[in-house]
């Protein structure tokens, strides 16, 4: 499974974007795992995201989510660091 | 003179007082004076009583209500009490520096527009640092502030310029007030009226004039190596850096460079580099202190209910035009927005914004 992370937003606004194929990535099992997590829960989708916070677009298996900071599931929090190599 | 400046650390103020730059050195050199006469003061206050001492009930206090957290490297918040309003520094650098830009914020909005915290009836300042780790953000959560370390090797600690703490706890103004929808041009206008009292902010606390300032947001934020002064310029949108981690400013002065599209809620970043530049025209076409006029005009602009939530370019060309004739009749000030806006390429809308505001209840209702 390919997956995409795409982050627009901040304070910078300084864009990052960044992708893994599951199969190719010696934590691919973990990564799919935590995908599969991410996608099928959506933290708080009509809360307001927070001004300046991090804006992020996940594609994984075909399937995209949009969510913010600070309204990020751990598992979302989590595969967005690991992919992004970032803080998220 | 309308120097705040107690808030800046006198260590910080003896090194700039020391600076090679001439009008950095002055007004540290104004500021460590001020500082000094200040206390003169106070102590005289306190032995004499206060000057016609009345104790209304509900007004807000004159002083900030600090909180500092720290986050202890997680996404919790707010954390592990750090420090609170009235104490001394303590060994975290972070905490201090938020702990004096909260209070340099605060300071700002009420001496020079009389405002009380952000929503205007004294809230408690509360901020957390040490956000996850090496986080590259700061931002407003609608109830706090929230400071990322950086990660040290393109961005360094977001506590660091005072500009960033007024931007994001302006965000907490605008919230309280215009509430302006973060998308597009009325997203690019909350993140530039964001950039405008940030950097007004940082000009208070220097007590530097609109020729003095260096009008740019984020200075001293990236990493050594780094190329680029900051991360936007108000006085040359596009140039403030240009480095191989971070692309080029892609901000634009006018609506020629206008850049549509999804990411960043359409740009909110970028295009705030036309309000923002139209600002820093009004400001140095001015002169003088630039909170004093321009950021008058703003303010009332922000805060005056007029202002749709989804207000355009157009619409507050128009509302900072009507609120510089309210305030100062049909004179330099007036014409100097009407240059500014024409220099940028937004021609105000033909009446002034009006109708469903959408402000938060009670900005305006205190000391009923």
């Amino acid at each position: 499974m390919r997956i995409e992370v795409v982050r627009s937003g901040g304070f910078t606004a300084v864009p990052r974007q960044a992708a893994v194929e599951t199969a190719d990535h010696p934590e691919g099992a973990r990564l799919a795992a935590l995908a599969e997590a991410a996608l099928a829960s959506p933290a708080a989708p009509d809360a307001p995201a927070a001004p300046d916070g991090f804006r992020y677009t996940v594609t994984a298996g075909g399937r995209t989510l949009h969510c913010a900071e600070p309204h990020l599931t751990p598992q979302q929090r989590e595969l967005i660091h690991r992919v992004l190599g970032e803080g998220a | 003179m309308g120097v705040f400046c107690s808030i800046v650390p006198p260590h910080v103020l003896d090194r700039l007082a020391r600076s090679s730059d001439p009008s950095v050195s002055a007004a540290a050199r104004r500021t460590l004076e001020h500082d000094a006469r200040q206390r003169t003061r106070r102590r005289l206050a306190t032995a004499i009583g206060p000057s016609g001492a009345t104790a209304v009930s509900a007004r807000p206090a004159d002083q900030p209500d600090r909180t500092v957290y720290d986050a202890r490297h997680q996404d919790t918040l707010p954390g592990r009490r750090l420090r609170a309003e009235g104490t001394p520094p303590i060994a975290d650098t972070s905490a201090n520096r938020a702990y004096d830009g909260l209070g340099a914020t605060f300071e700002t909005y009420l001496r020079a527009y009389g405002r009380h915290s952000v929503d205007g009836r004294g809230l408690p300042l509360t901020a957390s640092v040490h956000y996850q780790e090496d986080y590259n953000n700061a931002f407003w959560n609608g109830e706090q502030m929230v400071f990322g370390d950086g990660d040290g090797r393109v961005f360094l600690d977001f506590t660091i310029p005072v500009d960033v703490i007024g931007h994001e706890l302006t965000h907490g103004v605008t919230q309280y007030t215009a509430n302006l929808d973060y998308q597009g041009q009325s997203g690019a206008l909350n993140e530039s009226v964001s950039d405008v009292f940030g950097s007004l902010v940082k000009q208070y606390s220097l007590g530097q004039t609109a020729a003095q300032a260096d009008w740019l947001i984020g200075a001293g934020l990236l990493a050594p190596g780094i190329h680029g002064k900051a991360l936007r310029s108000m006085a040359a949108p596009g140039t403030a850096y240009d480095d191989p981690h971070l692309g080029k400013d892609p901000q634009p002065a006018t609506m020629d460079g206008y850049v549509s599209g999804s990411a960043d809620e359409g740009g909110v970043h970028i295009n705030s580099g036309i309000p923002n530049h139209a600002f820093y025209l009004v400001a140095t076409a001015l002169g003088g202190h630039a909170w004093e006029q321009a950021g008058q005009i703003w303010y009332d602009v922000l805060t005056g209910g007029s202002l749709r939530a989804d207000a355009d370019f157009a619409h507050f060309a128009a509302a900072t035009e009507a609120a510089a004739r309210a305030r100062y009749g049909e004179g330099a000030q007036l014409q100097a927005v009407r240059a500014a806006w024409s220099t940028v390429g937004v021609a105000p809308a033909a009446a002034p914004a009006s109708g469903l505001p959408r402000q938060n209840p009670g900005e305006q209702t205190q000391e009923a």
